[in-house]
């Protein structure tokens, strides 16, 4: 009759979704990524491989009353055709994979 | 059918946060944290707060992450709304003990058509007790209770009354009481309560100093309405529901029928049928009876009454069953009648007021998601479902924007 209580949603059971998680990149001399090799996750290995076309490319600076954040993205189209975005941590100059 | 029994004197039942209640009763504990209720029909909104979530300035219509911000212990809860109209049923069933004249008006506010319950009861203080008697314990301390004539007038009473407590208006009182309550009282939308200020109107008693004329002209037929109401020129009674005849369905046997199986499995269908019937609709079933016709002039009669009433196939059938085996027909079946005699509010109408069936639908499906959720953290031991709730939608960063919640069943 009477369904059995469940658990409330909790704040501290919170996880985070589309975390960047980090890549190794190799850049072109004018600082655009020219190819990229996959630490971790389930894509390792997958998307490694030269970076065929640069599309897109903006930059993200906030939080600057706290802990600066300051990124610069850029979507890529790799070999093979697969559409991925990058960017570069400015503070830590590493390299992220992240859906926009 | 006969008429829809009505009163004029009314008893209005009042239980605030009902929906917040029913989880607090079902969930121990719950009511020590700050908790608020989802939206039924947006999970990003908050619907119910609780008195320690206000506190904090956690307020209904907020989006999850600003209540989050503001109140980082807050404990979210899915709406129900199948299991608060259930409850909501069972608290109608009860006041239908005490008066036959009982009228639902939202979740967890209901009038009690009192004309006539002196003569059983004795004063009103009795009546009063009667009816308090009949909410659950759990909510008998927030329950609020009003008394007067009209549907109005009862519910101003209990808008005033402390929690568990009832204010009383007695007969010819009604416009002294009414003259200084504040117009937030009335049904009004915000439009009209912000122009109603902005004329200076603050109480029902200001309302009525103007000429009814003069606020029919300014608010149309809803200004006449609540020039009506505000000053007690108006009585709306309530209206009780009339319970539907009794639904019956037969079977005859080409043969006369003894084999006990088989007599359950006429009974499964004879229920099915009674069930299916429009009349039945918007009720469950409180009382039955079954009788069949024997082989040689005979009969068999049994009667159950639901402790809780149920449209529940499977267990209208269950003390059926247990009949037919403790003591069977002693000859053989020649004809087989199911009779619904009793019924009990339901809440395939009820679900109307969860704010639309659209939510009561969702809820339905909820309720069978949380049950396959429930068989897979069994299997796997372990959480491996989430929600995905908004947090910061508007945020530049993306691993802002969303964030996973354990589901859990």
């Amino acid at each position: 009759m009477v369904a059995p209580a469940r658990a409330p949603l909790r704040t501290d059971r919170l996880r985070a979704v589309n975390e960047p998680r980090q890549v190794a990149v190799e850049v072109n001399d004018d600082g655009s990524p020219a190819a990229l090799k996959t630490l971790d996750g389930w894509t390792i290995g997958l998307l490694d491989g030269k970076i065929e076309t640069i599309g897109e490319t903006w930059r993200i600076d906030d939080e600057w009353w706290r802990q600066t954040i300051s990124r610069v993205y850029w979507e890529v189209i790799l070999e093979g055709g697969r559409r991925v975005v990058l960017f570069q941590d400015l503070i830590s100059t590493a390299w992220f994979i992240q859906q926009p | 059918m006969s008429q829809h029994p009505t009163s004029s004197l009314a008893a209005c039942v009042w239980i605030p946060l009902f929906p917040l209640r029913c989880e607090e009763e079902r969930q121990d504990g719950l009511a020590g944290f700050p908790t608020a209720l989802l939206a039924p029909d947006t999970t990003r909104k908050l619907w119910q707060v609780s008195s320690l979530a206000r506190h904090t300035g956690v307020k209904p219509g907020m989006t999850v992450s600003q209540a989050i911000g503001l109140c980082p212990t807050l404990r979210l809860i899915e709406p129900d709304p199948v299991h608060y109209d259930e409850q909501f049923a069972y608290l109608l069933s009860a006041l239908a003990e005490i008066s036959p004249v009982v009228e639902a008006a939202e979740l967890g506010l209901a009038y009690v058509g009192v004309d006539g319950l002196r003569g059983i009861y004795g004063s009103a203080g009795k009546i009063i007790e009667a009816i308090r008697q009949a909410v659950r314990p759990s909510d008998r301390p927030t329950v609020r209770l009003g008394w007067g004539v009209g549907k109005f007038t009862a519910w101003v009473a209990a808008s005033r009354a402390k929690p568990s407590e009832a204010v009383v208006v007695s007969l010819g009182e009604e416009r002294n009481f009414l003259a200084s309550q504040p117009i937030a009282v009335l049904p009004l939308d915000t439009d009209t309560h912000r122009r109603l200020r902005q004329f200076g109107i603050r109480t029902l008693g200001a309302l009525t100093t103007l000429p009814e004329a003069a606020v029919t002209a300014q608010f149309g037929a809803t200004g006449k309405r609540l020039w009506q109401l505000a000053a007690g020129r108006v009585v709306e009674r309530v209206q009780g529901r009339v319970e539907p005849e009794p639904i019956a369905a037969a079977l005859s046997f080409f043969s006369p029928v003894g084999e006990r199986e088989l007599i359950v499995h006429a009974l499964d269908q004879l229920i099915a049928r009674a069930l299916k019937h429009p009349r039945r609709i918007g009720w469950r079933v409180h009382a039955l009876r079954v009788r069949a016709e024997l082989e040689g002039g005979g009969s068999w009669l049994t009667a159950h009454l639901f402790k809780e009433p149920t449209a529940d196939a499977v267990r209208i059938a269950a003390p059926l069953r247990v009949r037919l085996e403790q003591s069977p027909p002693v000859g053989g079946v020649e004809r087989l009648v199911l009779e619904f005699t009793g019924f009990a509010p339901g809440t395939s109408e009820l679900q109307l007021f969860a704010r639309d069936a659209q939510a009561a639908a969702r809820a339905g499906q909820q309720r069978a998601l949380r049950g396959a959720a429930r068989e897979i953290r069994m299997r796997v031991k372990r959480a491996v479902l989430y929600h995905i709730i908004e947090v910061q939608p508007w945020s530049r960063l993306p691993e802002r924007r969303y964030a996973l919640i354990d589901f859990e069943p």
